[in-house]
C-alpha cells in the first residue's frame, strides 16, 4: 500500500519523464514477440454543487500496462515446436494500478474515515485482463480473465449483462471498458461462414466456471459516488414503529453466490447476416449482477431500545434470451439501424416493507421479477456544415425500453434517509431509511450522442451526450472535449450535468440530480484528464 | 504650398510603387507555385511538352523549367523546391502476370448508367480503350477498379499527418490485410461469389487507436454499397458502418473516402470525361519509400521517377453539395494504378486535394528491395513473381487548410488459402481484438 501511495505524488513526476524521452516509441517492441503498450492517466474531477461552490472529490492517478506475448505463429511455438492446425497463439496481459491523491490533498476526506484506517477507493493493483488466445481455424478459444460484450446497445444493459460493472469511484460515468469486472472464463468461437440464406455466420460459446461476481456499488455516504437514494447523506441509525423511537441495528449477510463450480455460468450466441440484415440470438444462463437484500423476519425484531433488521443479499439465477439485429440503409436515410431485445427472468426487485400478503407473499420485502427490454437505435455520419464543413458529425440515438411482467404497485427502487420526525419534532442526529421510490412496470430512456474533429488533422474532438428518462424527467448531459495533444498526450476535459425537468421522481436510471433535492449536494462535476499512453 | 503638393505627389507615387511591387511580388510568387485553378490543369494537359525529359539523370530546381512540363502546374508549389532532386529513369514497361486475362474476352457488358456487369475479375475488363469511345474514361475506371495486383497482400502502414513546415501532428500505425475474392474463373471462397474483395485493417498506435479495426467486404455488383464493421476496443464489440457517405474526411486525414486510390466512389454518381493521353512524371516504380521532401515534408524528394503516357480522366460529381467540381486522375497505362489525383473546390475551383502514389514493380524487388516497416521484418521475396505494381505509399495534400498525409506502406504479397480466408475476413474475427 505504501509503493501505491507513492504513485501519486509521483505520478506528475513520471509523466514529466516520459514525456521528455526524445525517441518514446507510439508502441514498446521488446522483441518480435513482446509489445507493450498502456497509459498513465491523471484525472481530475471537480464537484459544483448547483454551480454555487466548487470542491475537488477526486484525484485519481491511473498506470496502465498491456502487454502482447505472440508466442505462436504459423503454426510453430516458441520459434520451435510445430504445432499442427493449432495455427496462431497469443498471450495478453492487462495490469491496472490507482492511486486516487484526494486523501493527501484533502484533510477531510482524510478524516471522515480516520476510524476505519482504510481509505476505500485509494488504492488499487490489480490484474484486469489475463487471457491467451488460440486460433485453430475455424475455431477459436479465448481462455482467461476477460470482457465479454454482446448487444447492441450503447451504455445501458441489456444483453451487455455478463461482466459486472464497478459503479463505486465514478458510477457509469467512465468508459465501461474500465469499470467492467473482468471474469475468468472460456469464450469459443467457431466460424460456420455460408448456412444455407445466412452468410458470415458463427456460433459462440462462454462459460464462466466459478468467477461469479457483481456489481460492485458503494453506498457509504461518504464516498464521493455513493449510491443513496434521493435523501440525505448519512445512515439511518433510527427506527420509528409501535409509538417508539428505536435504534437500528441494521445487520446484512452476504448471501451472494460464492466462487463454486455450482455457481458457473454460460450461453451460447449464433451471428450471421441474412440479406442486409445482421442478427444475433443470445442466450445467457447467469447469475443476476444486481444485488438486493431479503428480510429476514424471523431474525429480525425488537431487543430493547433496538430494532435489529437483518437481510440476506441475493443474486438470483437469471435465465437471458435475446436478439439483436442491424441494418445499414444506405440509399434514402443513409443511417444504419440498429436493436435489441432481451428476456430476463430471476430480476431481483426490492418490494414495499408495507406490501400486503399478496403483493409479498413471503414477507421477505424480495422479488425475482421477469422483464423485457426492447432498445431501437440509428446511428448516422451527418453533414452539419455551418459547423464544420471538412467532417460529418457522427450522431447516434437510442429508445430503450424495459418492461416488468410480473410487476406490482409495491416494487421499490432505491432506499433514501431522511431526518427521524417524531411526534412532530426533529430528532437530532436520528435518520430513518425510507423507501417510496415506485418501480414504474414500463420505463424509458432515451439517449443523443454528437461528435466530430475539428483542426487540420483532427485533433481536437468534442462531444455532445444526452440521456433523457421521460417519465421521471431525468436527464445527464456531458461536454466532452479531448485534444490530442501529442501522439503521446491526451487533454480530456468534459462536464456532467445532472438536471430534471420537474417533480422528484428518482426513476430507473439515476440520470437526474436525484441526490441533489434534498441536500444541496448536486453532482454536477467538470473532469480534467491528462494522459500520457505509449 | 508647392512643396506640399510635391510631398503628396511623392508619397502618392510612394504607395503606388510599393502597391505595384508587392503586386509583383505575388505574382512571381504565384507563377513560381503554378496555377492551382481547374482551368490551368486543363490548359496544361492540352499542351504536349516540347521536349523529353533526358533519362539516366538526376534533375533539380536548376532544371525546373524542363520539369515544369511533365508536373502538373497544381502541384508546382509542393514538388519545386531548393533542395529537390528527382531521378529521371527510362519509361519502362511492366508487364502483368502471365494468367491475367488481357484479351477483354468474356460477357461483360457497361450497362447504360456505365455500370460494368457480368464481370468477375482475373483480367482488365477493357484492354482496348479508344480515344474517341464516348464511354472511354469509364471503361479506364473500371480497368482501374479492377487492376492486377490491387489485393492479396499484408500492408504494414505507417502514415504521418503534416501541418506546414512539416510539423507532425499524428503518427498512425496500422495493416491492412486483402484479399481478392473475385478471381475471374473462379472464387477465393466458393459461395461467396457475390464478394469482390475483402479486407481488414488494425491499428496498432498510437494507443487512443490501438486495437481499433475495420473489415470491409466490396462486391461485384456495383450498385451493392460496401458492408462494414468497425471494432473498437473502448466498447469490445463491432458496429456496423456506413458506407455511402463518402465525403468526410477520415479520422483527420487529408482525404476522403472517394480519394481512395484516385477514385473509390459509384460510376453513377458522376459524369465522366476522357481527356486523351498526357506524359507526366510519376513516381511508378521507386527504390524505395520515398523521403519526403519540400518546405514542409509533404513530397517526395531523392526518388526514382519515369515519365508515363498516361490516360486522363476527368469525372464530375453529380451531386451539388459534393466537395469537389471536378477531379482529374492520371492513370498508368501498363498497370492502370492511378499516379496522381487532383480535385477542384466546387466553390472557386481551385486546388482543393491531390494525391500522388508510389509504386514499386514486384519483379523489382529482386534487385532493390526496400525498407521493412519500422514495426515489423517482412520476407519481401515473396513479391517476386508476382507482375504487379505494389502500392509503397501516397501523400495526400489539402491545399484548403493546408495540411497533408503522407502514407508509407511497406507491402508483402500473400495469397490466402480458402480455409484462412474464409476464417480471417469473417464477421467472427470483428467480436474481439488485441483488446
Amino acid at each position: 500500500m505504501q509503493c501505491l501511495r507513492a504513485i501519486g505524488p509521483c505520478a506528475g513526476a513520471v509523466l514529466l519523464a516520459l514525456t521528455s524521452l526524445p525517441a518514446a516509441q507510439a508502441i514498446v517492441t521488446l522483441t518480435d514477440e513482446i509489445e507493450l503498450e498502456g497509459f498513465v492517466n491523471l484525472q481530475n474531477v471537480v464537484r459544483e454543487p448547483r454551480f454555487e461552490s466548487a470542491e475537488l472529490v477526486m484525484q485519481r492517478n491511473t498506470a496502465q500496462i498491456e502487454g502482447k506475448y505472440y508466442f505462436l505463429k504459423d503454426s510453430t511455438a516458441f520459434g520451435r515446436f510445430h504445432t499442427g492446425r493449432l495455427e496462431e497463439a497469443t498471450l495478453t496481459i492487462v495490469g491496472r494500478g490507482v492511486y486516487d491523491s484526494i486523501y493527501d490533498i484533502r484533510d477531510s476526506y482524510r478524516d471522515a474515515f480516520d476510524a476505519d484506517r482504510h481509505h476505500p477507493g485509494e488504492a488499487e493493483l490489480k490484474l484486469r485482463e489475463a487471457f491467451i488466445d488460440f486460433l485453430l481455424p475455424p475455431f477459436t478459444l479465448r481462455l482467461g480473465r476477460q470482457q465479454v460484450v454482446w448487444g447492441e446497445t450503447d451504455n445501458f444493459r441489456a444483453l451487455d449483462v455478463i461482466n459486472p460493472l464497478d459503479l463505486r469511484w465514478h458510477w457509469s460515468w467512465e468508459s465501461w471498458e474500465d469499470i467492467r469486472i473482468p471474469l475468468w472464463m472460456a469464450r469459443g468461437v467457431y466460424d460456420i461462414g455460408k448456412l444455407g440464406p445466412f452468410d458470415e455466420s458463427f456460433i459462440e460459446g462462454v462459460y464462466i466456471p466459478w468467477d461469479v461476481q457483481q456489481n460492485e456499488i458503494s453506498t457509504d455516504p461518504r464516498r464521493p459516488w455513493a449510491l443513496h437514494g434521493a435523501g440525505l447523506r448519512e445512515r439511518a441509525n433510527t427506527v420509528i414503529a409501535g409509538g417508539q423511537v428505536l435504534d437500528l441495528d441494521l445487520r446484512v449477510r452476504d448471501g451472494s453466490p460464492s466462487r463454486r463450480f455450482e455457481n458457473g455460468q454460460g450461453g451460447m450466441r449464433f451471428k450471421a447476416i441474412w440479406g442486409d440484415v445482421e442478427f444475433s440470438l443470445n442466450y445467457f444462463y447467469g447469475l443476476s449482477v444486481d444485488t438486493r437484500a431479503r428480510y429476514q423476519a424471523a431474525r429480525s425484531g425488537i431487543f430493547g431500545n433496538t430494532f435489529r433488521a437483518e437481510y440476506v443479499t441475493e443474486n438470483p439465477r437469471t435465465h437471458l434470451v435475446g436478439f439483436t439485429a442491424n441494418y445499414s440503409e444506405e440509399k434514402y436515410t443513409q443511417a444504419v439501424f440498429r436493436m435489441e431485445t432481451v428476456f430476463t427472468t430471476g430480476v431481483p426487485v426490492a418490494i414495499d416493507d408495507a406490501a400486503p400478503r399478496i403483493a409479498d407473499p413471503d414477507g421477505d420485502q424480495f422479488d425475482e421479477a421477469r422483464r423485457t427490454v426492447l432498445m431501437l437505435a440509428v446511428d448516422r455520419p451527418t453533414w452539419i456544415r455551418w459547423l464544420n464543413d471538412q467532417r460529418t458529425f457522427f450522431l447516434s440515438t437510442q429508445i430503450f425500453w424495459r418492461h416488468y411482467l410480473d410487476w406490482n404497485t409495491y416494487y421499490r427502487g432505491i432506499p433514501a434517509v431522511e431526518q427521524a420526525v417524531f411526534n412532530g419534532q426533529v430528532l437530532p442526529d436520528r435518520y430513518v431509511s425510507t423507501n417510496t421510490d415506485r418501480i414504474d412496470q414500463n420505463e424509458f430512456v432515451m439517449t443523443f450522442s454528437a461528435s466530430t474533429s475539428y483542426g487540420a488533422a483532427g485533433l481536437m474532438q468534442p462531444r455532445f451526450v444526452l440521456a433523457y428518462d421521460p417519465r421521471s424527467t431525468g436527464a445527464y448531459n456531458q461536454i466532452g472535449f479531448d485534444y490530442l495533444l501529442s501522439k503521446h498526450i491526451q487533454l480530456k476535459l468534459y462536464q456532467n450535468l445532472f438536471w430534471r425537468v420537474n417533480g422528484d421522481s428518482i426513476g430507473p436510471w439515476q440520470l437526474g440530480d436525484l441526490w441533489g433535492h434534498s441536500s444541496g449536494n448536486s453532482r454536477h462535476e467538470t473532469v480534467f484528464s491528462l494522459i500520457y499512453q505509449f | 504650398m508647392l512643396s506640399e503638393v510635391v510631398t503628396k505627389t511623392l508619397h502618392r507615387a510612394l504607395r503606388i510603387g510599393t502597391c505595384a511591387a508587392l503586386a509583383g511580388a505575388i505574382a512571381t510568387a504565384a507563377a513560381a507555385d503554378g496555377d492551382r485553378s481547374y482551368q490551368a490543369l486543363r490548359d496544361w494537359i492540352a499542351q504536349a511538352p516540347d521536349a523529353d525529359l533526358e533519362t539516366g539523370r538526376t534533375y533539380s530546381i536548376a532544371d525546373r523549367a524542363a520539369l515544369e512540363a511533365y508536373v502538373p502546374p497544381t502541384v508546382w508549389g509542393y514538388y519545386f523546391f531548393d533542395d529537390m532532386a528527382m531521378e529521371v529513369t527510362p519509361t519502362a514497361h511492366y508487364p502483368t502476370p502471365p494468367d491475367w486475362k488481357t484479351d477483354g474476352s468474356g460477357a461483360h457488358t457497361l450497362d447504360e448508367r456505365g455500370i460494368l456487369r457480368n464481370f468477375n475479375g482475373g483480367g482488365t475488363p477493357f484492354p482496348q480503350v479508344a480515344p474517341d469511345d464516348p464511354q472511354a474514361a469509364v471503361k479506364l475506371i473500371w480497368n482501374m477498379l479492377w487492376r492486377p495486383g490491387e489485393h492479396d497482400f499484408d500492408m504494414p502502414m505507417m502514415t504521418w499527418l503534416r501541418s506546414e513546415n512539416g510539423k507532425l501532428d499524428r503518427e498512425l500505425e496500422y495493416m491492412s490485410t486483402n484479399a481478392t475474392y473475385a478471381l475471374g474463373d473462379r472464387c477465393l471462397v466458393p459461395g461467396y461469389e457475390e464478394v469482390k474483395s475483402k479486407r481488414i485493417m488494425e491499428f496498432r498506435s498510437p494507443r487512443d487507436m490501438a486495437g481499433a479495426k475495420d473489415m470491409q467486404i466490396v462486391y461485384v455488383d456495383h450498385d451493392r454499397e460496401d458492408s462494414g464493421w468497425l471494432y473498437m476496443p473502448a466498447q469490445r464489440k463491432p458496429r456496423r458502418t456506413l458506407a455511402s457517405e463518402r465525403t468526410s474526411e477520415l479520422m483527420g486525414m487529408d482525404m476522403i473516402r472517394e480519394d481512395m486510390n484516385g477514385f473509390n466512389g459509384k460510376i453513377h454518381e458522376n459524369d465522366w470525361t476522357y481527356l486523351g493521353r498526357r506524359k507526366v512524371l510519376a513516381t511508378v516504380n521507386v527504390r524505395d519509400n520515398p523521403e519526403m521532401g519540400g518546405p514542409h515534408l509533404w513530397v517526395p524528394n531523392h526518388a526514382r521517377w519515369e515519365v508515363r503516357d498516361a490516360h486522363v480522366v476527368m469525372i464530375e460529381p453529380k451531386a451539388a453539395n459534393h466537395p469537389y467540381s471536378h477531379r482529374i486522375l492520371f492513370l498508368d497505362p501498363d498497370s492502370h494504378w492511378t499516379m496522381w489525383m487532383l480535385a477542384f473546390d466546387r466553390k472557386d475551383g481551385q486546388l482543393l486535394r491531390m494525391a500522388q502514389h508510389f509504386m514499386k514493380y514486384s519483379e523489382s524487388y529482386r534487385d532493390e528491395q526496400p525498407q521493412q516497416a519500422p514495426y515489423v521484418n517482412q520476407d519481401f521475396t515473396k513479391n517476386l513473381g508476382h507482375h504487379v505494381f505494389l502500392h509503397l505509399g501516397e501523400n495526400d495534400i489539402n491545399a484548403k487548410k493546408p495540411h497533408a498525409t503522407i502514407t508509407h506502406c511497406f507491402v508483402k504479397k500473400r495469397m490466402f488459402s480458402e480455409a484462412r480466408a474464409q476464417q480471417f475476413y469473417s464477421l467472427r474475427n470483428m467480436i474481439s481484438g488485441r483488446r
